[in-house]
């Protein structure tokens, strides 16, 4: 196990060294060193390119560069931040005909390993690009830049009365284009859908450096491929992304939210299915599950009651009569399948106490036990609707097989489920019970007709999974891949070439033994 | 091999940082550069490196955990409660044991121009400066780099290197950029805000009901105290109508600049008067930490003033034309 024998300081600069070796085995290209560096030329090249003061390649830069929020790491050989399209070009041209890999970075908040750079290279960080270039309330799409970060954004449209609607957890950080690679969304997206849906057009660099514009401005088109969707959580494997054309939809001018407790996770999980099959239209339908609420207790003391599960509902809209009616409807259901202690509230205050034991709730897992770390290991899934109850169940037994904490949370009105496994990242033992409890998972979501990823993507850590899913496909994708980027340089070894074993076939972030 | 025991206590602590990167938007020094090395997630990440021997301490990395303004923005914001200013406090003492050469965003005194005065001794609220045979020296485990020093030499003998956007040339160029700005016409005035009160409770606003007035540029200094009065009028002078300043109040400001920058602002609105020029174009107001509503009625009841007061002419109001 590369990732888990590191003991004393030897062994652990002889695991760098292995690692380098490895890169340099798996590239053997003619801009490395012997050491495994970037040779010179290659560097004066680059910056000559993007400018002196947009290439890094410290150690130290490239080792930060070499993780993202995953368990994974891989050092790259050159960080490069271009500034503009003709650049991007410019790189991808250089970068194709020297076949050194690159991989388009946003903010690496991605929690697969989607950037990181398993087989060294380049690393592009796109967040040099944050302009954003235009807003057309008229005909309804803004244009941006990759690098633009989802709050700016946002920020940007309030004036207009519009947001861009994907928004994860994490729009503090995440990054347009990064968004789009991974196809990314958030609580809301129940009502308002994915990065998928709001991707109108976009313009992309391929690996030859061509240009290219896909898809329309307009809100319909009907015909040919869609080759701006095929962008859309392609992870950086096809193409630079290096402009979106993205539709908003208006700010709803209120919003109610609620919540029911259950004493049975399947009374709340048949709530679900009932809501979302009945023609309700929530904004939000979050689940939170019984470990999850003693975790959030244990860490800032909330007192919420320690049922077996609690739902929370959201309902927005610009008349407070369709938003009454859509929670009266739901609590209506809830009632029906013995939910209790219903409550709602359109005030600030009161729904940011509803909200609280789920706002909490990210922290709270890593505050959980001091001798665990929370890890994003089966961090994303989707089941169907009817199913989001037997998911959590399934979860907390495999975890308790595997001597594992787990949690069950997710947005469970777009069938999405989250987990964090806490575990002791020192003992190897532990990755070794993370890995089958992962396995064991993915298999129930398959069995069940669900899919690996909801939001947070493959990347490395998902990709046994995700090949087992798509495994009549596999060949396809691989020549989709093939036609966009022959020579394999963007972000390879990712989606249908990532890892069987990503506790044996990739470096690990954390030490352990 | 460097002795990295004093480290080892944050194994634990630096496993557990989940490296979501939502410490980036709170960090002034990755706001400036956008390289991920300087915000908190990535000097952590440099730090679980050199911990667990995949990296070696370098002055390079020593430089990146000094180059910090001690707002402590990040620590708050952690989803993980990693105890992010004590965790850097203690690997800063194992490089300078270890002898790294650091600077980052201390201060520096300039041996040939220092009068000896040691104003700067005597004000430092963090006892970070000492005289030691005949110089001034700073002592970087205790510098907060609020730049109160360097407001306070009167022979402009203290500096800081790397500003990331505080020294003064670098606000007078975003002056520059905002008032010249050809795509808005609006621009009228300059809001100088201190990075540890005001800035914190606004940057929680912009994600409130609120959105930024295309009137008025915020620039962040570190403690307002260091902001120089030559900055204000050279502000004036290059176009604005006005400029406020947003500190602490006085009990509450950590780096004494607070009372400082008052006086300051009140003698220079004094000459202001005399030579003619309506002293209500330079305002000081206090905002405590997190009060986005003092922050927004301060900043209206100041683009009121302006609005009214209108831009300085050239022929009756031109900074230093008059006597």
């Amino acid at each position: 196990m590369p990732g888990c024998q590191k003991n004393g300081e030897s062994q652990l600069r002889n695991a760098g060294l292995i690692l380098y070796l490895y890169v340099i085995s798996r590239n053997a290209g003619d801009f490395l060193c012997e050491d495994g560096a970037m040779n010179s030329a290659t560097i004066e090249r680059l910056k000559k390119i993007v400018g002196e003061d947009n290439v890094l390649d410290n150690p130290a830069d490239l080792y930060v560069y070499g993780s993202d929020s995953s368990v994974h790491e891989a050092l790259p050989q050159v960080i490069v931040r271009p500034q503009n399209v003709e650049q991007v070009q410019e790189l991808m041209r250089y970068a194709n005909n020297e076949k050194i890999p690159i991989v388009p970075r946003g903010s690496g908040s991605g929690m697969s390993g989607q950037v990181v750079p398993v087989q060294g290279g380049i690393v592009l960080d796109m967040k040099g690009m944050n302009r954003i270039l235009e807003i057309n309330p008229q005909d309804g799409y803004c244009r941006v830049e990759p690098g633009v970060v989802d709050d700016d954004l946002n920020k940007a449209l309030k004036p207009y009365g519009v947001f861009y609607p994907p928004t994860p957890a994490s729009s503090i950080v995440a990054t347009v284009g990064g968004e789009i690679a991974n196809n990314a969304s958030g609580g809301r997206s129940v009502k308002y859908g994915a990065a998928r849906d709001a991707v109108l057009a976009v313009k992309v660099v391929l690996a030859n450096g061509e240009l290219l514009s896909f898809g329309s401005t307009t809100r319909v088109s009907a015909s040919g491929y869609p080759l701006e969707k095929l962008m859309v959580g392609s992870e950086g494997t096809l193409a630079v992304i290096v402009e979106a054309c993205l539709r908003f939809v208006p700010i709803p001018k209120m919003r109610c939210l609620g919540s029911a407790k259950f004493n049975k996770l399947s009374e709340a999980g048949d709530a679900i299915a009932d809501i979302m099959g009945s023609g309700c239209q929530p904004s939000m339908l979050e689940l939170i599950d019984k470990v999850a609420i003693i975790a959030v207790n244990k860490a800032n003391n909330l007192g919420l009651p320690e049922v077996e599960a609690i739902l929370l509902y959201e309902a927005d809209g610009m008349a407070k009569e369709m938003i009454d009616a859509e929670i009266e409807r739901i609590q209506k259901i809830c009632k029906k399948h013995k939910g209790f202690d219903l409550e709602s509230s359109y005030e600030a205050k009161e729904r940011a106490r509803i909200w609280a034991g789920r706002a909490k709730l990210f922290p709270s897992l890593s505050k959980y036990d001091e001798s665990l770390a929370s890890t994003s290991l089966a961090d994303d899934m989707a089941v169907p609707f009817s199913k989001m109850a037997a998911c959590a169940d399934k979860i907390h037994e495999i975890a308790d097989k595997y001597d594992l904490v787990m949690t069950a949370y997710g947005h469970c009105g777009a069938g999405c489920m989250h987990t964090k496994i806490l575990m002791d990242t020192d003992k190897a033992v532990s990755w070794e019970n993370a890995r089958e409890a992962v396995r064991e998972i993915y298999e129930f979501v398959r069995s069940v007709g669900g899919t690996t990823s909801a939001e947070h993507g493959i990347g490395l850590s998902k990709a046994a999974a995700f090949k087992k899913e798509k495994e009549a496909s596999l060949e396809l994708m691989r020549a989709i891949k093939k036609a966009f980027d022959p020579n394999n340089i963007l972000n390879p070894g990712k989606l249908m070439d990532g890892p069987d074993d990503w506790v044996e076939e990739t470096e690990l972030r954390y030490q352990s033994s | 091999m460097t002795d990295l025991s004093k480290l080892e206590k944050w194994r634990s602590a630096l496993s557990k940082c989940i490296r979501c990167g939502y410490c980036y938007d709170q960090c002034p020094i990755y706001k400036e550069t956008g390289w991920e090395a300087d915000s908190p997630r990535g000097k952590l990440i440099l730090l679980y490196g050199m911990l667990s021997g995949e990296i070696e301490p370098s002055d390079y990395i020593a430089n990146k955990l000094f180059e910090c303004f001690h707002c402590n923005r990040c620590q708050k914001a952690c989803a993980s409660g990693v105890p992010i200013q004590d965790v850097y406090n203690d690997a800063r003492a194992f490089l300078v044991e270890s002898g790294f050469d650091v600077v980052g965003t201390t201060s520096r005194t300039d041996h040939d121009v220092c009068a000896r005065c040691l104003n700067c001794i005597r004000m430092c609220e963090h006892d970070a400066r000492k005289f030691v045979d005949g110089k001034v020296v700073t002592d970087v485990l205790k510098c907060q780099s609020c730049g109160s020093c360097f407001d306070i030499c009167p022979e402009c003998g203290v500096t800081i290197q790397r500003g990331f956007g505080t020294n003064p040339n670098e606000l007078l160029n975003r002056v520059d950029t905002f008032l010249n700005d050809p795509n808005n016409p609006d621009a009228k005035a300059i809001v100088f805000s201190c990075g540890y009160s005001s800035y914190p409770g606004l940057k929680h606003a912009e994600f409130e009901d609120f959105v930024i007035s295309k009137e008025y540029e915020i620039l962040v200094t570190a403690c307002s105290g260091r902001l120089k009065s030559h900055t204000v009028l050279e502000s004036l002078e290059r176009g604005a109508w006005g400029v406020l300043i947003c500190c602490c109040p006085e009990d509450e400001c950590e780096h004494g600049g607070s009372p400082r920058v008052k006086e300051r602002m009140k003698n220079l609105t004094k000459i202001m008067e005399r030579i003619d020029i309506d002293p209500k174009r330079v305002q000081v107001v206090e905002v405590p930490q997190g009060d986005e509503a003092k922050f927004l009625e301060s900043t209206s009841t100041f683009m009121d003033d302006i609005r009214a007061i209108g831009p300085l002419s050239p022929e009756a109001e031109t900074v230093g034309s008059k006597k």
